[in-house]
């Protein structure tokens, strides 16, 4: 057992060199790799760290716009019940108005037809009097209606035949209209009943298909005449009585 | 029989003569830092550890933990040289089953070497964590009757260290020759083995008291933890 010095002095400068290359090669590069690894994770889990309060952060913000939009959603449905109740109240008014005006509309085509109704009867009512008339004067008195028309003016205006003068004036034309032309002999009687009570007047005839049946004698202010109008009125009024309860409850159901 | 492979010259080389002892010292430093340089000269952040990486990073966080929890502390400089010397003896001891080697901790000389690479360590931790006056007022504690016993003390350890781990690889390599020449088919085999063993504990039990010895310099009693301990 012996100690070679100059080997132990080498010994010491191979194990200080072999600190060296360990140092160098092996315990640096391993333990900076493990440094290395260990910032990597802990850069990682910052990363995560902040990633995750940041989905914590964006969690809490959308429960929160959550929470606002339930507490809106009463007021908005408040709000929307509001207008619906609005939009229903003007449409229920549209339609109520709409309504009205159709029952206007038809109010009035209501009575345009009755006004139909009653020229057609006057029409149809005047027609038929008139050829019952005539039938009738000509099978119990051999006469014609126009004869008895002129007559009965004729009588009138001979009735009132003061009256007739003061009213003529300065009138030196009489006019007598009818709806159809006068037969002639009635003519020239209604003209020889003018001539004995104003013989200075000059009577002229004319017809007109918008007048009654009947005869209208103007002179100056003062007319006198015979139609059947009064009697289609009469047959109107008649007729009304008869009517009258059909056709106003018609016309009051139909108001409604 | 040879006792120590510091007589056996392998070569001379400008007339220096090279004894095993230091040519195998160099063959280990070359496996050493050849197998470090393949492990490591791929060692990125991005690439993920292989195999070979992850074992040295267990060896090398081994060690790091044995030394914090000798030391109590974290003693991040320590590591270089403990680690150096604890993988110097242990591959020296290990492959001392390889026909031919003749292991450098079976030579007095190196293991002298090893214990005065310490003993010089000792002082140079000691004064770099404490300082050149808070070392030496170490050897004056408790009092200064103590300064000679004290030194007697770091003495007795560096030869108890280098005694201990030449006489244990030493004997072990002559046992082995011996049962080589009395048995040579069954016990070298077996002592083998055992001198494995005993070459890893030897190789742990001479980086832990290295250890122990720095760490004990380095420690300032006057911490609350260090004074616990020494009560």
């Amino acid at each position: 057992m012996s100690i070679d010095w100059i080997t132990v002095a080498a010994q010491i400068v191979n194990f200080l060199v072999l600190v060296w290359l360990l140092k160098r090669f092996l315990y640096r590069p391993i333990l900076d790799g493990i440094d290395a690894r260990e910032a990597e994770i802990a850069e990682r889990m910052s990363k995560a760290e902040y990633a995750r309060q940041k989905a914590e952060a964006a969690e809490t913000e959308f429960r929160d716009r959550l929470s606002a939009i339930r507490s809106d959603q009463s007021a908005m449905i408040d709000s929307v019940r509001l207008r619906a109740e609005r939009e229903r109240d003007a449409l229920l008014k549209e339609a109520r108005e709409r309504l009205e005006r159709e029952q206007e509309e038809y109010r009035r085509q209501r009575e345009a037809e009755e006004r139909k109704y009653i020229a057609e009867l006057h029409r149809v009512g005047m027609d038929a009097i008139l050829s019952l008339t005539r039938k009738a004067l000509k099978d119990l008195a051999d006469d014609t209606f126009e004869e008895r028309v002129v007559s009965q003016v004729s009588n009138r205006f001979l009735s009132i035949a003061e009256d007739l003068r003061e009213a003529a004036g300065e009138s030196a034309e009489a006019v007598a209209t009818t709806r159809d032309p006068l037969p002639r002999d009635a003519c020239e009687r209604l003209k020889a009943d003018l001539q004995k009570l104003l013989p200075e007047t000059t009577l002229r005839f004319r017809t007109d298909v918008a007048q009654s049946p009947g005869l209208v004698l103007r002179l100056g202010g003062v007319q006198v005449a015979w139609t059947v109008d009064s009697y289609i009125d009469g047959l109107e009024a008649q007729l009304e009585e008869e009517l009258p309860p059909t056709r106003k409850g018609k016309a009051r159901s139909n108001d409604r | 029989m040879e006792l120590t492979p510091d007589s056996t010259i392998v070569f001379v080389a400008w007339s220096i003569p090279v004894n095993a002892t230091i040519f195998h010292t160099w063959i280990i430093m070359a496996l050493l830092t050849g197998i470090s340089i393949l492990i490591t000269r791929n060692l990125r952040p991005d690439k993920p550890p292989n195999r070979w990486r992850t074992m040295l990073e267990v060896i090398v966080q081994g060690i790091q933990g044995q030394i914090a929890e000798v030391a109590r502390r974290p003693a991040p400089r320590l590591i270089y040289f403990v680690g150096t010397l604890f993988l110097f003896i242990v591959t020296s001891n290990l492959l001392m089953v390889v026909p031919g080697f003749h292991p450098p901790t079976a030579s007095l000389s190196t293991t002298v070497g090893l214990t005065l690479s310490v003993l010089a360590a000792v002082p140079l931790f000691g004064i770099a964590s404490r300082g050149l006056r808070g070392y030496l007022k170490s050897y004056l504690e408790p009092s200064a009757i103590m300064l000679p016993f004290n030194i007697i003390s770091e003495f007795s350890r560096g030869v108890s260290l280098a005694i201990r781990l030449y006489g244990n690889i030493m004997s072990g390599a002559v046992i082995a020759a011996i049962l080589l020449s009395v048995a040579p088919f069954f016990f070298p085999v077996v002592m083998d083995l055992l001198g494995l063993l005993t070459g890893l504990i030897q190789a742990y039990i001479f980086a832990i008291l290295a250890t122990v010895y720095i760490s004990s310099a380095t420690s300032d009693p006057s911490t609350p933890e260090n004074a616990r301990e020494i009560q």
